[in-house]
């Protein structure tokens, strides 16, 4: 485990961040990373694996990696975590059903020792949608007031379809790591 | 004038980009066979590497630190040829891969662990034996006072209900997303168009939905008949359903079994136009598209099939509230 991440350390390039994007599925993570890249979101599978997409966010480089967010696959969540230095976690805030598998699957992420330094956006997607659950509400049934004191996290309310709180969000993902981990230059 | 020329640009550029992209598919699905070929190739180097470290020897362990290295970074390669072609390959070959990445990653672990002694390059010494035990433990406190937490909205939609005909119109309404859960021996006739759709605990029941412009999601159902048109559809937990879909993306299953599917055969005053403004117009047969997420192998998912021609329902008019207690 630790030579991995040595090696990725080394083969790391400047100004470069992997964020790693999950959640449960159909909570639009895949439209998300689409909407942000400019590229069309009106025909997208449920993502059977996973993708990478390479954005270029300001002056960094972002890989971002989507994972499937099928029951069947979050096993597979764990091979991803190595080297994260954002998590995206993103909520369907129309499916209220399952907001107690989404905070089950957050809880058991924020355990993990791989992730604890990286910074947890939480993007309560779907705004858009008449109704919906607000972020502060959100923020309430996942209590995320009851984190770790050193963990850095926000949340945002947006939307896919309409780019609303995207920027937002992502600006203060980026800045925050940024300030982590290229604080010296 | 100009508004109409300026919509007439963007209609080219998208049609443009459409069958550039469909293009671009069909390249991908000729080369497909020949990416598998490289990464089944990628793989068994991979393999004999780590069978040669087995064989290396114990009192240079730079060496073999440098072998695992370069198992290590092969390893890399063989993700990012599988992420990089994710969009394109099989989705079975996907999942295969995605499982073989794991499984040599495992091995790697595993005789790094072995072969080469911990504390010679481990910066801290944690237990990792005891780490484990904690994430096995489940933390019942959290979920119990989840529920009390729970804010008070209402979705529109039905619930608890048996033996009973189910309409909602919104042919003249917007609606957002719409739920039906705990249904027992119900029919259900939604006309008209929503964004997504919620589908939770149903038993011998029919559902008959016009056009979903989001998503649908199905969750534990049973004995049941579903008419459907949607971008999106996930199905969970279902036995011995049929599916009448629309589809403009792959259907999914999860563990589900005894599932048949077959083509939208849904029709109301006015569907068309629906259908036209929620996309969903053409028959794009990805109804017979469907990808189980249990199913790892090349053959034909055991889970669901092609509902026989002479077992299907015909045309399903749901506009006449008399004759269609007939069809249930
Ligand atoms: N109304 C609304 N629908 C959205 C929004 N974002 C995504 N959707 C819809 O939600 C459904 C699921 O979106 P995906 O992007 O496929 O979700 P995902 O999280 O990638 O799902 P998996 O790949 O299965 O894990 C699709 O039908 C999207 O069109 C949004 O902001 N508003
Ligand atoms: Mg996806």
């Amino acid at each position: 485990m630790g030579l991995l991440s040595i090696i990725r350390k080394i083969k790391r390039k400047e100004k470069e961040m992997r964020i790693l994007m999950v959640g449960l599925d159909n909570s639009g993570k895949t439209t998300i990373v689409l909407k942000i890249n400019g590229e069309d979101t009106s025909v997208i599978s449920p993502t059977l694996g996973f993708n990478i997409k390479t954005i270029t966010y300001q002056k960094y480089t972002l890989n971002i990696w989507d994972v499937g967010g099928q029951k069947t696959i979050r096993s597979y969540w764990r091979n991803y975590f190595e080297q994260t230095d954002g998590l995206v976690w993103v909520v369907d805030s129309s499916d209220l059903r399952r907001l107690d598998d989404c905070k089950l699957e957050l809880d058991n992420l924020l355990k993990e020792e791989r992730l604890s330094g990286a910074s947890l956006l939480i993007l309560a997607n779907k705004q858009d949608i008449k109704g919906v659950l607000t972020p502060e509400e959100i923020a309430k049934v996942l209590n995320l007031e009851a984190m770790d004191k050193s963990r850095h996290w926000q949340i945002v309310g947006c939307s896919a379809y309409t780019g609303e709180g995207l920027l937002e969000g992502f600006d203060w993902l980026v800045q925050d790591i940024a300030s982590r981990i290229y604080m010296l230059d | 004038m100009e508004e109409g020329a300026e919509k007439h640009k963007k209609h080219l550029a998208m049609v443009e980009r459409l069958s550039k992209r469909s293009q671009r598919r069909s390249e991908n699905a000729e080369s497909s066979s020949s990416i598998l070929s490289q990464l089944s190739q990628l793989k068994s180097s991979i393999e004999s590497q780590l069978a040669q470290s087995l064989s290396s020897d114990p009192s240079d362990p730079s060496k073999l630190k440098l072998h695992f290295q370069n198992i290590s970074q092969s390893i890399s390669e063989l993700e990012q040829l599988v992420a990089q072609n994710s969009y394109s390959l099989p989705s079975y070959d996907v999942r295969t891969s995605l499982k073989t990445v794991s499984d040599l990653k495992n091995s790697l672990d595993l005789l790094t662990a072995q072969l080469i002694p911990r504390k010679k390059f481990s910066f801290k010494n944690k237990p990792t034996a005891t780490k484990k035990d904690d994430s096995a433990i489940p933390q019942p406190k959290q979920l119990s006072t989840l529920n009390s937490d729970f804010p008070t909205h209402h979705s529109p939609g039905f619930a608890n209900k048996t033996s009973e005909l189910l309409v909602a119109d919104f042919r003249d309404s917007q609606v957002g997303e719409f739920t039906l859960s705990d249904l027992d021996s119900c029919q259900v006739r939604i006309i008209g168009s929503v964004r997504a759709l919620f589908v939770h605990r149903l038993k011998n029941s029919t559902l008959y939905v016009g056009p979903v412009t989001g998503s649908v999601h199905i969750e534990d159902v049973h004995a049941c008949v579903f008419v459907i048109a949607s971008h999106q559809i996930r199905i969970h937990a279902a036995t011995k359903s049929d599916f009448y879909l629309r589809v403009r993306t792959r259907p999914i299953i999860e563990d589900t079994n005894a599932v048949r599917f077959a083509p939208y055969c849904l029709t109301y005053p006015g569907i068309e136009e629906d259908l036209r403004a929620a996309s969903l117009h053409d028959e794009t047969g990805n109804w017979t598209n469907v990808d189980d997420f249990r199913w790892l192998r090349a053959v034909q998912s055991p889970n669901w099939s092609v509902l026989p021609e002479n077992e299907r329902v015909g045309i399903v008019d749901i506009s006449n509230f008399q004759n269609g207690d007939n069809d249930l």
